[in-house]
């Protein structure tokens, strides 16, 4: 089919899409040119952000390399507990509808404000968590020692968005064809070896998907570290958006704060077209 | 006054395929497009329904530029080979919708779906949904669709193919009576199909299609009595026509190690080598025969097919009643040739049993 | 094995359980305490533990005059910008997807699929990157601080959603039905809204629940966006955690702003069992 009423389907999104984003992404290239201050607004300076933050600014790469870990390592949680929570509930069992209502339902509440919960939970002296704890004597510094504060980060965000991670492999593991199970149930195959030969190839394309989702989405966390623990003890959780938010929005710095925001949107997109590429070789090998 | 295509053509795609494709079809006629897979049956009906726009050539329809009309005032109707119906409506709605489309009043509409269901023998179902008819049914409901509108062109785009054994049988006899009796002489059937014998029995005429070229047109009887050369003998014969590699001696007629007589037809043939087609349905088993071997042995509907072997000869003969092969049997069996066809070299018909060497 | 695994399996299923439902009980039970239940030990189970009382929930409906939290206007304000720009991404998503779904784009080198991946590609963008832009393009045309400046900026964030989903969906759905109303006498409008449409109900609702989920849920350009004019709930909670709030108003207040989405965790459990989902990922 082609007809000219194609435009007016495609246009009105396409536009109002590009209108709304034109002005922001033209302006953070020529801010990150720029240096800013409330006197003279923009004034340009070519390169020296870019060569501020590729010579003189550790800070901006440890918070990279502090996000990479953080997200590698919760989208891996998330990917190892979702396709198991989403494999236990794809076959007949008891409650089957209440255990998949239950599972999901934490991706739908708002993370900042279960933050504020957690941030309660996980209180020193008030919270369940040490309060259960106490039984071993201990009384562990969740919020404000370095390396609690990040696993904390860790498992408030597998508990915001393992959800995600098991809708999607779930919506995958409904959508898989019945033969090659039938098949391998008559060559009477073990259940081990029915999901690494059939179940797992089977989810390989639906796998990569969901991770690649999960780790854009997860590269993004900073609602979560703001409030609960606002980047700190120092700057130990402190993700790369939340510094460039500091830079940009705090210390006003906002020519500085485009230049890494554009230089880490591209990290970004080559980071993850090189994931995509990684695990498309893993996973589909055949 | 005619539906006249002249010299369509796409740049060739994968999917789209047509090279210099022109037709005259008449009002009150049924057409028959006869074609392999990909051939580009699909692709013709969709340029005449005005889906698809060719990049060059053109389509004349009672002395419009067909191809100017956009395909939602075309007035035609149209039937795919998945049972295409609206899921969302009932199949009385289903049939009505494009009634209602054109504005028509509330009890004209009532009575023409009623008619049509009844052509199509659907009276008592104009209240299901969609989703709970058959296969047949479905396809039933969407040539229904299809014959309300009493559209001046009816395509027909395999519609047979999807449905099982029996059922393609009667309803092809069923379509048969439709186009027959159910259409105006004002409209022109056009019938996509795979299969010669569909063509053969809907008997219209055939356009034979191969590779987004026409290789023959013709009557069907034509088609089948005096195909022009080997690919239109491929086509237009299921199972294959054999074609063997055969020497004209001085009163044999030798392929491999078997020579037969020459019957009258094939006596005049101007090359010595040429390729000798006999259909599978003119093979006979025949204990003074030569011997092959079996190779495989399908039964299909109340016919058995033998693929057999001879050295390096491959054959394949059809029987019509159902026996019990093994593979490796010995069979002796015999080429009725007086119904031979002889091909020249680069394939054309030298010879038929029906117009022997004036073709 | 299979009793092990039987076994392994509903072991598994009720930590997770446990561990998905704590924070829920704990700010329920919370929500009910008083300063004494909250700083003098802590404390589980009512009536056992401590004596529950109303107060927590009392204050969400007070006026701030009357020590009440206030959060009925930044409730009304995050429902409105959610649906409303869920409306707008779902409508003008639906239709850029059924033109890229269904027609051939070709402008030079891009084609179909180049524009499918730039609506999707905007989700990778964080939100910091676009926000310190948006908060000068607001600034310069006076939106700042405004309902219809979010629900600008929401778009951006939820189109993609909308057209990811529904370019996969009516990829789906046989071009065939479309062309049939096309000889039947529609035109490709008709054809979009008298037979596609109707037929794409179960894609609709799904697009809509992730526009409404990931609408509602963003905190971060409601924060950056906005500052006392215009509050949304996600803003209006963390202010309250910084703030002197009691964690029984805290408790009482985030539970009512979590409430109304797990609703749609129903919805969508319901279309994902029908297999409306599943195409979406590949």
């Amino acid at each position: 089919m082609n007809f000219k009423h194609k435009y007016v389907f495609l246009f009105p999104g396409l536009f109002v899409l590009i209108g709304i984003l034109i002005f922001p992404i033209i302006f953070v290239v020529r801010l990150s040119l720029s240096g800013w201050n409330s006197y003279n607004g923009l004034n340009f300076i070519g390169l020296e952000n870019y060569v501020r933050l590729f010579t003189d600014d550790p800070r901006f790469w440890e918070s990279f390399i502090r996000l990479s870990f953080l997200s590698v390592t919760t989208v891996t949680l998330q990917y190892v507990i979702g396709f198991a929570l989403a494999h236990m509930v794809w076959k007949e069992i008891k409650f089957q509808r209440f255990f998949r209502v239950l599972f999901l339902i934490p991706m739908m509440t708002t993370p900042v404000i279960m933050t504020v919960i957690w941030r309660t939970f996980f209180h020193e002296s008030l919270g369940p968590v040490n309060d259960l704890l106490q039984i071993f004597d201990v009384a562990p510094k969740w919020l404000t020692d370095p390396t609690l504060a990040k696993i904390t980060v860790i498992i408030v965000e597998v508990w915001q968005w393992t959800p995600f991670m098991f809708l999607l492999l779930l919506a995958g593991l409904l959508s898989l064809p019945k033969e090659p199970f039938l098949a391998a149930a008559i060559d009477g195959a073990s259940p081990i070896r029915k999901f690494i030969y059939v179940t797992f190839p089977l989810m390989a394309p639906i796998s990569i998907g969901a991770i690649i989702i999960r780790l854009i989405e997860a590269s993004k966390i900073m609602d979560t570290v703001y409030v609960l623990t606002s980047g700190g003890p120092g700057t130990s959780t402190e993700t790369s958006s939340f510094y460039i938010f500091i830079k940009g929005l705090r210390e006003f710095q906002m020519g500085y704060a485009a230049s890494m925001s554009f230089t880490y949107l591209i990290i970004m997109i080559i980071s993850l077209t090189v994931i995509a590429k990684v695990l498309t070789k893993l996973l589909l090998k055949e | 006054m005619n539906l006249v295509g002249e010299n369509l053509s796409y740049k060739l795609t994968e999917e789209l395929q047509l090279r210099k494709i022109s037709f005259n079809f008449e009002k009150g006629k049924l057409y028959t497009i006869l074609g392999r897979t990909l051939s580009g049956k699909t692709t013709l009906l969709k340029t005449i329904a005005g889906l698809l726009m060719p990049d060059s050539g053109s389509i004349r329809f009672e002395d419009k530029n067909f191809l100017e009309i956009p395909v939602w005032k075309r007035n035609i109707a149209m039937v795919y080979q998945q049972f295409i119906n609206y899921p969302h409506l009932n199949v009385f709605e289903n049939i009505a919708f494009p009634l209602k489309q054109r504005g028509l009043d509330p009890q004209k509409i009532n009575d023409e779906v009623f008619k049509s269901l009844k052509l199509v023998g659907l009276e008592g179902y104009e209240k299901r949904k969609i989703q709970e008819l058959s296969g047949g049914q479905q396809q039933r409901v969407s040539v229904a669709r299809s014959l309300v509108k009493n559209a001046k062109i009816l395509l027909l785009d395999e519609p047979l193919v999807n449905l099982d054994y029996k059922l393609r049988e009667q309803l092809r006899e069923e379509f048969k009576n439709i186009f027959v009796n159910g259409l105006s002489e004002e409209s022109i059937v056009i019938f996509s199909t795979t299969d010669p014998r569909e063509a053969m029995e809907l008997n219209g005429e055939v356009i034979v299609l191969d590779e987004g070229r026409v290789l023959q047109v013709g009557a069907a009887k034509e088609i089948f009595e005096n195909p022009k050369d080997l690919k239109v003998a491929a086509i237009s014969n299921d199972p294959p026509m054999n074609i063997l590699k055969a020497d004209l001696g001085s009163n044999k007629i030798k392929f491999e190690d078997i020579e037969i007589d020459i019957p009258d037809h094939l006596s005049k043939l101007k090359d010595k080598h040429f390729n000798f087609g006999i259909r599978a349905s003119d093979i006979e088993l025949n204990d003074n025969g030569f011997e092959f071997e079996v190779e495989l042995a399908e039964i299909s509907g109340s016919e058995t097919l033998l693929h057999l072997t001879r050295g390096n000869l491959k054959i394949i003969t059809s029987i019509e009643e159902v026996m019990d092969f093994k593979i490796r049997d010995k069979v002796k069996i015999n080429f009725k040739s007086n119904r031979a066809y002889a091909f020249d070299e680069v394939g054309n018909l030298a010879s038929s049993p029906f117009r022997g060497s004036n073709v | 094995m299979g009793k092990l695994y039987t076994f392994l399996k509903y072991f598994f299923i009720t930590v997770w359980t446990v561990f998905v439902v704590a924070p829920f009980l704990w700010a329920l039970t919370t929500s009910f305490k008083d300063f004494n239940s909250v700083n003098g030990g802590v404390t589980y189970i009512p009536w056992v533990d401590f004596e529950p009382n109303l107060e927590g929930w009392r204050v969400l409906i007070k006026s701030p005059a009357q020590g009440g939290v206030d959060i009925v206007e930044p409730y009304f304000n995050s429902l409105f910008v959610t649906c409303t720009a869920s409306l707008v991404s779902i409508i003008l998503g639906t239709l850029s997807a059924y033109a890229l779904s269904r027609y051939t784009f070709k402008a030079g080198p891009i084609k179909n699929n180049d524009i499918t991946f730039f609506f999707i590609s905007q989700r990778i963008m964080p939100p910091i990157v676009l926000s310190i832009p948006f908060f000068l393009f607001l600034g310069a045309v006076n939106l700042l601080d405004s309902l219809f400046g979010l629900i600008v900026v929401y778009i951006v964030l939820l189109m993609p959603i909308a057209v990811w989903i529904m370019v996969d969906f009516f990829n789906k759905v046989p071009r065939e039905i479309d062309e049939t109303a096309l000889i039947d006498g529609c035109n490709p409008y008709q054809a979009f809204y008298k037979v596609v449409l109707p037929n794409s109900i179960p894609g609709l609702i799904v697009a809509g629940m992730f526009c409404i989920i990931f609408g509602w849920i963003d905190f971060f350009f409601a924060f950056i966006l906005t500052f006392t004019e215009v509050q949304l709930l996600p803003v209006k909670i963390v202010a309250l955690n910084s703030s002197i709030t009691p964690w029984w108003s805290l408790s009482a207040s985030a539970l009512v702003s979590v409430a109304p989405l797990i609703v749609v965790a129903f919805i969508v459990e319901r279309y994902l069992s029908k297999g409306n989902l599943s195409g979406a990922i590949k």
